[in-house]
């Protein structure tokens, strides 16, 4: 009588990667859609909390046109300049080491009078405000500034505002978060 | 056998390993220069169109005007606030002064009084907002800057 020959169960042992795949595809849509490449009107910045600011919808804040956003905020870190107090989280007050920016273009105090000049007679009313007894711009001027930001930047460009006929100023401010109640 | 596959039904074997190696590097990218945006929003404060830089319209006498003024202290780098004269240790004397001023112009009929904010140059940003926050708490509508500096200033 011939041995029967041990049969051998070959088992497939390769992991199955589709599941895997299925989830790697959900999570780089996830993140491609939640990434902004195009150039920031919104500076990086800490922005003071306030807890009664309002929040404008997105649909309203796109369609306004005449909106320019202004942003106060410390002089990044270069090979030529590095502000200690500053990377500390502390209060910085060198004068050189604060700008203004719109739109990724950077200003400094003197220079920001003629953009906000221009910001405002790109958008000028067509008649004469009866208030005012001029025209008056239809821009919206929103600032931005650092916590840590001299008052005097924003006080500036606010002066700066009203001398080119901008009336319609708003300053921003950060939501905080809710604290929970236990 | 159930559950095995045969070549009839893969004739074209796809190796799927540099893609994933792609997939990963991607997601790694993303995942890196992902960041959560914070809650935003804005008050706002329409300059006044009938008034000047120059007009320094006296308050009416029987109005008192809700100034705060607020110095930079070099030496403890802190902001010192005074509500007209009387210099403001904490928030919650600041909230309580800002609202009996507020109440006691609501009782003689007058809901546009002001909250004036007169900051030094170097006062921190975060300060003047809190001011403000305290002006949006008590519903005061209207916030005026002052021009130039607080009295006092040297």
């Amino acid at each position: 009588m011939s041995r029967r020959k041990a049969i051998q169960a070959k088992e497939d042992v390769s992991a199955n990667l589709i599941a895997m795949i299925d989830i790697m595809f959900l999570l780089l849509l996830f993140f491609m859609l939640g990434a902004d490449m195009t150039q920031r009107e919104l500076a990086e910045l800490v922005l003071p909390n306030a807890d009664q600011v309002e929040q404008e919808k997105k649909e309203k804040a796109a369609e306004d046109e005449f909106r320019s956003t202004v942003n106060v905020c410390h002089v990044p870190d270069s090979s030529s300049m590095r502000c200690v107090i500053n990377a500390k989280g502390g209060v910085c007050r060198e004068a050189n080491h604060w700008m203004y920016e719109i739109r990724s273009e950077e200003f400094s105090m003197e220079t920001i009078k003629d953009k906000i000049n221009e910001l405002a007679a790109s958008a000028m009313e067509a008649e004469i405000n009866a208030t005012a007894g001029k025209r008056m711009s239809k821009r919206k001027l929103s600032i931005r500034a650092d916590k840590f930001a001299p008052y005097g930047y924003v006080q500036q460009a606010i002066t700066y505002a009203g001398m080119a006929g901008i009336y319609m100023i708003e300053v921003a401010a950060a939501k905080p978060p809710v604290e929970k109640k236990p | 056998m159930a559950g095995s596959s045969s070549d009839e039904d893969n004739p074209v074997a796809i190796n799927v390993t540099a893609m994933v190696d792609v997939i990963f590097c991607l997601c790694l990218f993303y995942m890196c220069s992902f960041k959560f945006k914070q809650l935003e929003g804005r008050f706002q404060s329409w300059l006044p169109l009938d008034k000047g830089s120059n007009s320094g319209a006296a308050a009416d006498a029987v109005i008192q005007e809700i100034r705060v003024a607020m110095y930079w202290n070099e030496a403890t780098l802190a902001t010192v606030r005074k509500f007209l004269v009387r210099t403001v240790e904490n928030d919650t004397e600041l909230q309580q002064l800002i609202h009996d001023q507020h109440a006691d112009n609501l009782k003689l009929g007058h809901d546009d009084v002001p909250v004036i904010i007169d900051a030094e140059a170097k006062v921190p940003w975060h300060e003047v907002i809190n001011v403000i926050n305290m002006a949006k708490r008590e519903n005061i509508a209207k916030i005026e800057f002052a021009l130039g500096m607080p009295p006092g200033t040297k």
